[in-house]
């Protein structure tokens, strides 16, 4: 089972990928780094502290693994065969 | 049934992990090749023009093969963008093949990921290695404090004499592992890559064979400026284009960028203000995907993360999980190939000698850091150097760098690493040189026909020609008996120049600033003859039978 999504054309995004990207509450900072380096809208911060709103947008980049200077994000990748596909790249 | 022990686990089929599968089960290995996408090519997202020097002094495989490429390159058109508003900018377009060599002798090749990783996947399966896609390796399987093997996301447990990772830039099982660290976000860029569908006729006419980079003022918003990242680049395919924006994520230790609404107001501003892309470019275009990734392109000119170990106990690093992305150009195939190679023949050494300890293994670090090419990759500065006029808004300043990085002026930094790699090549065996021209030749027939080894819509060797043109076919024929003939002569002269191979940049920079404005125009007096002659030299070799370019190893293999 796959999805697409209208605002980024050519990407398919294979199901069953799992919670592959984190936030460790007790680490985060609520600094936003993460929302601002996410072109997939993934992040968003709640009650001073980022949380992962969708991973159904991941290009799995890890660009807010890099990007948090506090280690808060945790990235692995997703399940084998899952997360985001491209015949485009 | 999944074996569970092989000689040798790749990790990774992007563009390095099947070179050095590949070489390691011609040599009688037995290998097994993991890649996490469901299928080859599926997680690769890239520009993608891969240099010239890839393919020259790259595996032989590649060279005399025939990959799917999407167009020559024949240089590089750099826009300098001095005032958006009105649409005024300066042309820096001195790096590129002149005819009549153009295009067939390139650049650089354009190329899908995907096709071209499953081409060099497909590759290491025929040399004899397993490949199993769907795999996430999570962690390594460890034996006496020595990596011995993989463990899967099923959580399946493969041992192997040696590891060889080409798991990409962002190396997770590399920090994992203890053997690099994570890459701080400075030396990271996040590319925001949009491919147009687009006609070949309008590809051919607008862009020809070159590339378009955009350089410009930070307050222009067209061009990433902040901090060091690229200009805007749009590469040319066969139908269709990739324009792609980047920008660091961060500058030295300052703050992270809000890159979703800076890359958003680029592509806004290049798309509506940009007059050949608003004017010509617009009007034929279809967006067929947006896609993005990052890359680690200035890992390199930080001198402690470019001198960490490649290799450890038992596994050795490859390609960008090495840190081996050229700081100038960009690209990091070329650097992924050579690395892959060096990976293979130091495994297949340790394998015979049953030594896989760091301290044998370490043999593969001093061999890729004495490279040539990545020596010369991981330290060019001109990109880096470019921020800072940019940032004062010195014209003159800007432009020194863009004709050092991407104008003629390159020559006075990448010459000797050039002459330092071929020489040796040639002092071996200078049947090569017959190799590099068949390369360039079948390269553009190949294109032109859309002759490609697998997935091609026609087959391998197309119907001749009713009437084969020989012109080109009895040069060849006589080409190699010259070489063979000259063997000795030029085997002996290359080993003669070679000591005095540093010196070509030196020699370079002295010549260019006289030589240029004369090569410069020569080239425009003599221009429309060149074009003349080029395009009978075109007709020529789109007309010949492409088994007179083939190299020895289509041959062997079709046999
Ligand atoms: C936007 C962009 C533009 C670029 N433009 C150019 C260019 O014009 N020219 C050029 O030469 N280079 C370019 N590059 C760089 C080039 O793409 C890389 O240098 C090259 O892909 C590196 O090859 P590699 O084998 O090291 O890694 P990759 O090609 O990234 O391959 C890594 C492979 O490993 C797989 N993998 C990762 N982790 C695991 C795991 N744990 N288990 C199993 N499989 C795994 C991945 O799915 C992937 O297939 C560009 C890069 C980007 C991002």
């Amino acid at each position: 089972m796959s999805r697409k999504n209208e605002a980024i054309p050519g990407v398919d995004w294979v199901a069953g990928a799992g919670r592959f990207v984190s936030v460790k509450k007790s680490l985060c900072t609520g600094c936003g780094d993460c929302v601002k380096v996410c072109l997939g809208g993934c992040f968003e911060i709640r009650d001073g502290k980022a949380r992962v709103k969708t991973l159904s947008t991941c290009m799995e980049c890890a660009s807010c693994w890099y990007a948090c200077s506090q280690d808060a994000v945790s990235f692995r990748w997703p399940k084998g065969g899952c997360g985001f596909r491209t015949n485009w790249g | 049934m999944n074996q569970s022990n092989y000689d040798v686990i790749v990790i990774g089929a992007g563009f390095g992990g099947p070179v050095a599968a590949r070489l390691c089960a011609q040599a009688g290995l037995s290998v097994l090749l993991l890649e996490r996408g469901a299928e080859v090519g599926d997680k690769i997202i890239s520009g993608l023009t891969i240099p010239f020097y890839g393919f020259v002094f790259g595996p032989d495989f590649i060279r005399e093969g025939n990959p799917p490429i999407e167009r020559p390159v024949d240089g590089i058109i750099n826009y300098i963008l001095t005032d958006i508003e009105n649409g005024r900018m300066e042309i820096e377009d001195t790096l590129r093949v002149p005819a009549p060599f153009s295009p067939v002798v390139a650049f650089g090749y354009n190329a899908y990921c995907k096709p071209f990783c499953q081409w060099l996947a497909q590759k290491a399966v025929d040399a004899g290695a397993r490949l199993r896609t769907s795999v996430v390796v999570s962690d390594f399987l460890y034996e006496n404090g020595r990596i011995a093997g993989v463990i899967t996301d099923g959580g399946e447990r493969i041992s192997a004499k040696i590891v060889l990772n080409a798991e990409g830039s962002q190396g997770l099982l590399a920090v994992k592992a203890g053997v690099r660290e994570k890459y701080p976000p400075d030396t990271i860029s996040l590319a925001d890559v949009y491919d147009y569908e687009m006609d070949k006729a309008d590809v051919d006419r607008i862009f020809g064979h070159s590339l378009r980079f955009c350089w410009g003022w930070d307050e222009q918003k067209i061009a990433p400026p902040l901090g060091r990242g690229n200009g805007l680049m749009v590469w040319p395919y066969r139908g269709s284009l990739h324009f792609m924006q980047d920008q660091c994520i961060r500058k030295d230790d300052g703050p992270v960028y809000n890159l979703k609404k800076a890359l958003a107001t680029y592509h806004k501003n290049v798309t509506e203000k940009l007059p050949w892309w608003r004017d010509e470019v617009a009007p034929k275009v279809k967006l067929r995907a947006r896609m993005w990734d990052g890359f680690e392109i200035f890992v390199g000119l930080n001198e402690k993360l470019r001198d960490m170990p490649n290799y450890t106990d038992g596994m050795l690093l490859i390609g960008d999980v090495a840190g081996l992305e050229n700081t100038e150009l960009c690209d990091g195939v070329p650097t992924a190939w050579f690395s892959g190679e060096i990976a293979a023949r130091v495994a297949i050494e340790a394998i015979q000698k049953k030594d896989f300890s760091a301290s044998f293994l370490k043999k593969y670090s001093d061999q890729v850091r004495a490279h040539p090419i990545i020596h010369w990759s991981v330290r060019a500065r001109n990109r880096y150097n470019l921020r800072f006029a940019q940032e004062k808004h010195e014209l003159a300043e800007l432009k020194r760098c863009i004709h050092e990085g991407w104008g003629l002026g390159a020559f006075g930094h990448t010459s000797s690493a050039l002459v330092k790699t071929a020489l040796p090549m040639i002092q071996e065996d200078p049947a090569v040189i017959g190799q590099w021209v068949r390369l360039f030749l079948r390269y553009y027939y190949n294109w032109h026909h859309e002759r490609f080894d697998y997935n091609c819509k026609k087959p391998l060797v197309p119907k001749r020609p009713p009437t084969p043109s020989r012109v080109l076919a009895l040069s060849l024929k006589a080409m190699d008996l010259g070489l063979k003939a000259a063997s000795p002569f030029l085997s002996r002269t290359a080993g003669t120049l070679l000591p005095k191979a540093q010196n070509a940049d030196r020699f370079m920079q002295k010549v260019l600033p006289t030589a240029e404005p004369i090569y410069l125009a020569a080239l425009k007096a003599t221009d429309p003859l060149a074009r003349r002659l080029g395009e009978a030299f075109l007709k020529a070799l789109v007309n010949m039978d492409p088994t007179a370019l083939d190299g020895d190893s289509t041959e062997r293999s079709r046999q």
